[in-house]
């Protein structure tokens, strides 16, 4: 038997600690997604397009990227308790700051990416950019797109470990603390990137092309998560204790539990549906019904990443390191 | 240089939690918030229980997961004294600091939005007095000084007794020393 009183318990830390909400779950999942976005726009856009009807500069979905980016700081911003502060983050580097190294990052990524999505508009459309001096900037760096693609895509690829590591840098909250956590994002993270190009791309080819790419993201999305429960089980007391909640079906836990269920649910479906999609043969048009059911399973996935995220963020405060 | 660590006597203590109300008095702390709390633990089965009492405290860690996690340099280990302290003027309370220490020892001030916590009552130490909390110990519990000082009553006690520090496996290095612990696991 143990019995514990606590006198003088901080009302942030107690019963469990309550310091981030959807707020930074909103912020890790856009951040995330535009993450997702420059990875396979630059993968779309660097490889050798068989038909040239799809060659380089098939992928103008890359323009969401950073306004979604800057969707996503807005949260952060929203969390943060001393906003008139926020000029302190670019007054000093912190190096072991995972936060720090963000705020700089997304300083970074935010314009390369809008001159990267400026580079990929076609001259035949470029009028619809309104501003004279956007329609300037996009002529300078149409022949630049390859190399704004590579850049872009390392810097991708940055963001999405970045939004992983913010957590798992957390050695006092066992269920971030694990060196997997940020390579489930990025995969998850590549993955909503993945799904919202299809919902976004107009050519068949560039649709299935990010289908067939979101069938292995899923798979090893699946994989990911599966291994990240069973290495916490298989840890310490405190990591075995922080998933817990997940497989405990109390009403107390219950959403939780239902985040599992979910999981379960949506990603293999979305999977499924994709494979189908794959083994049909598909015309240079996609039927309606194609087209909606590609939609459908982009949706899932987007749903997917956002409930991981949602499900990380809360569940992570409810056990410390014992 | 002098490093600043407190020892908590717990065969000292009667958990009369003047160490709370000093504390928040002297550093108006808000309301809902503590930077010290006591904790009473009763183990075993009756009739063969022990009973812990656990001051607790930002641990002044020289492994501070607080500060490498601090995005604006705000949080801060001093060199001059290995106090753990606060520019609060830089403090953008994003709560990094919150969420990396594992002894639960932050909180954020809601009047201010900045994190704040237990600072070894700098401003005193600074004077040449005691942190609130030790002075105000009536059992004389809590002893706070110098490790640097081979002479000092801190030195003297961690030299001649047991002493344990808590979760010493999330590899922070505390500077509060318990004396008479609860050995767990
Ligand atoms: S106890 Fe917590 S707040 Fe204090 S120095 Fe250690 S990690 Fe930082
Ligand atoms: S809340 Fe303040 S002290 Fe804590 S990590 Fe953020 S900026 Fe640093």
């Amino acid at each position: 038997m143990t019995e514990v009183t606590i006198t003088g318990m901080n009302s942030i830390t107690y019963p469990h600690l309550e310091v981030w909400n959807w707020l930074v779950a909103m912020y890790l999942f856009l951040g995330g997604l535009s993450a997702g976005i420059l990875i396979m726009s630059a993968i779309a856009n660097l490889r050798k397009w068989p038909d040239s009807a799809s060659g380089p500069h098939c992928e103008k979905g890359v323009m969401f990227a950073p306004f979604i980016l800057a969707f996503g700081m807005l949260f952060i911003f929203l969390d943060l308790e001393r906003k008139t502060n926020i000029f302190w983050f670019y007054l000093t580097l912190q190096p072991f700051s995972p936060m720090s190294w963000g705020a700089w990052g997304i300083m970074i990524i935010i314009p390369v990416s809008f001159l990267y999505a400026l580079s990929t508009a076609p001259p035949e459309s470029r009028h619809n950019l309104r501003f004279g001096v956007l329609i300037k900037l996009s002529d300078m760096m149409w022949p630049h797109m390859k190399r704004l693609a590579m850049i872009s895509f390392g810097l991708g690829i940055f963001l999405g470990i970045y939004t992983g590591v913010l957590l798992s840098n957390m050695l006092a909250r066992p269920l971030w603390n694990s060196p997997i956590l940020p390579v489930l994002f990025l995969t998850s993270a590549s993955s909503t990137g993945a799904a919202f190009l299809i919902i976004v791309a107009r050519r068949a080819a560039v649709k299935l092309f990010y289908t067939k790419l979101d069938i292995w993201l899923i798979f090893a999305e699946i994989v990911i998560i599966v291994l990240f429960f069973y290495g916490q089980y298989n840890s310490s007391v405190s990591s075995k204790a922080s998933i817990m909640p997940f497989f405990t079906l109390s009403h107390e836990f219950f959403f939780y539990f239902f985040a599992v269920f979910l999981m379960a649910v949506l990603l293999p479906l979305a999977l499924v549906m994709k494979l189908i999609e794959m083994r049909e043969d598909h015309a240079d048009v996609l039927s309606e019904a194609t087209i909606f059911r590609m939609n459908l399973s982009a949706v899932m996935v987007l749903t997917g990443g956002l409930i991981i995220r949602l499900a990380l963020i809360y569940a992570g405060q409810l056990v410390k390191f014992m | 240089m002098s490093k600043y660590v407190m020892v908590i006597d717990q065969r000292r203590c009667i958990g009369c939690m003047a160490c709370i109300v000093a504390c928040k008095a002297e550093n108006d702390v808000p309301e809902e918030h503590f930077r010290t709390r006591v904790i009473q633990e009763v183990e075993g089965e009756f009739p063969k229980l022990r009973m812990e009492l656990r001051s607790e405290l930002c641990n002044h860690c020289d492994n501070p997961p607080c500060v490498y996690n601090c995005p604006t340099g705000a949080s801060y280990k001093d060199k001059e004294n290995g106090m753990v302290l606060l520019k609060k003027n830089r403090c953008v309370g994003c709560k990094a600091c919150i969420a990396s220490c594992p002894y639960d020892a932050r909180y954020i001030d809601p009047r201010h939005g900045y994190a704040d916590k237990c600072t070894f009552c700098s401003h005193r130490v600074a004077k040449g007095k005691e942190p609130a909390c030790v002075q105000t110990c009536i059992g004389r519990s809590r002893i706070f000084g110098d490790i640097e000082d081979p002479e000092s009553e801190v030195s003297l006690l961690l030299r001649e007794h047991h002493h344990e520090v808590l979760k010493p496996a999330a590899g922070t290095e505390p500077n509060v020393y318990y004396i008479n612990r609860i050995l767990k696991g």
